[in-house]
């Protein structure tokens, strides 16, 4: 198979999956409809129903580590085509990603070392 | 054929990992179960919360089943039995788990309520902590099989097995793994003692059903996956090698469900902590040795 046609099968599996749901669903739907009643729809929420809608309250305490995640995912893409061509091109491969993730690993611990890795 | 063949391999061992909880927490063995309380799903009301974000709530949980079975469809269960055996396997299994965040997330922001919301922002910080573990492990397995295409990284393990050969990115893996499905000590979105069910908690009837078939699924995955990149695939002796795939996933997945119901939920806070200070040195270090490795042993 080509990279094209497996590409296309996966598209086709990720079509059909959703087709199964959506076939669930319809069955669900036949066997009955949802009765409509008054405060049936309110969220869980110990009962009250809250007065401004919750989407603008969570405070992201982790910051400090989403910021590391960006530089280290970062890192990754360029990890993966290393790794695959790493026993080719021998030693100079190692040393050349062991500087490079010798500065990153510094920049982990210059950022423990500032408070960065605990929740703010 | 093969599509059939592999995908009643994922929910027929989704299925039965139903079935072994079931029967190890109620002490009643019965094969009927997972499917009867599936049916009861479809039977019950299925309600859309007050003010939804409609598109994300209704996409979640399809998205999550889409995502499980994607990731199933680039693992081989045998040499030749396998969906897409891609050239970049290994980095595309990433790509798709990665949707799990992105379902979570709308599981979470969808339903417009506090405790969803809540258990959807925290399983971000759970990925900041976990994905670095799934990653890095899987690198150190990508240099010693010298490719991305999973048949290659089951056909480097021929001699030796990964868990053998790089025990600490096993070990690694295997915990990152259980983070990523959100089992028992991570279940941090859940959270059925804190958070009333987190990101479950607005889902009734068949959205709820299709909500825990994806999660069970995800598990089964992840098991596969584990199998794949460390505990020799589909090698093993005197039984054929689809049958060695099945029991090596389903010893996995069951236990991943095993260490979970005897560890305490870990603190949010603790879980970032440990996988940055410890965890991710560990990988490294796990790099640096099969580094070492490859090129010293021949």
């Amino acid at each position: 198979m080509s990279a094209t046609q497996q590409y296309v099968l996966l598209l086709g599996i990720a079509l059909g999956t959703v087709g199964v749901v959506l076939s669930l669903y319809g069955v669900a739907r036949s066997m009955g409809r949802t009765r409509r009643e008054p405060g049936k729809d309110v969220p869980a929420s110990a009962g009250i129903l809250s007065r401004d809608p919750v989407w603008g309250r969570y405070h992201a305490r982790y910051y400090g580590y989403a910021l590391l995640f960006l530089a280290f995912d970062m890192e990754m893409a360029f990890m993966y085509p290393w790794a695959v061509v790493y026993k080719e091109v021998g030693l100079v491969a190692l040393l050349d990603m062991g500087v490079f993730l010798a500065i990153l690993f510094l920049g982990l611990l210059y950022g423990w070392s500032q408070g960065a890795l605990r929740r703010q | 054929m093969t599509v059939a063949v592999v995908l009643m391999a994922l929910f027929g061992s989704a299925w039965l990992l139903a079935v072994i909880e079931g029967w190890t927490t109620t002490g009643r063995l019965s094969l009927a179960a997972p499917v009867l309380s599936g049916l009861a799903h479809l039977g019950r009301e299925s309600i859309v919360p007050r003010s939804p974000d409609r598109v994300f709530f209704e996409a979640a949980p399809v998205l999550l089943l889409v995502v499980a079975v994607l990731g199933a469809a680039v693992l081989p269960l045998a040499p030749d039995l396998i969906i897409a055996d891609l050239g970049t396997g290994a980095l595309f299994i990433n790509a798709a788990l990665a949707y799990v965040l992105v379902a979570l997330i709308m599981a979470g922001w969808g339903p417009d309520g506090a405790y969803a919301m809540i258990g959807g922002w925290r399983f971000l910080g759970q990925l900041i902590a976990y994905s670095m573990l799934i990653v890095m492990p899987i690198t150190a397995v990508a240099m010693r099989a010298e490719s991305l295409v999973n048949t290659a990284i089951v056909g480097s393990q021929a001699g030796l097995w990964n868990i053998v050969y790089q025990p600490l990115g096993f070990v690694l893996f295997f915990i990152a793994a259980m983070a990523l499905a959100f089992r028992a000590p991570f279940d941090l979105p859940i959270a059925a003692g804190e958070l009333a069910g987190g990101v479950d908690a607005e889902y009734t009837g068949v959205r709820l059903a299709v909500l825990r078939l994806a999660r069970l699924t995800l598990v089964v995955t992840l098991a596969s996956a584990t199998t794949v990149f460390f505990l020799g695939g589909w090698h093993g002796p005197l039984l054929p090698p689809w049958a060695w795939s099945l029991i090596k996933t389903l010893a996995v997945a069951m236990s991943m469900l095993l260490a979970g119901r005897y560890l305490p939920r870990i603190r949010e806070a603790d879980l970032m902590r440990w996988c940055w200070t410890l965890g991710i040195p560990l990988a490294l270090v796990n790099i640096i040795i099969v580094g070492l490795l490859v090129l010293v042993v021949p």
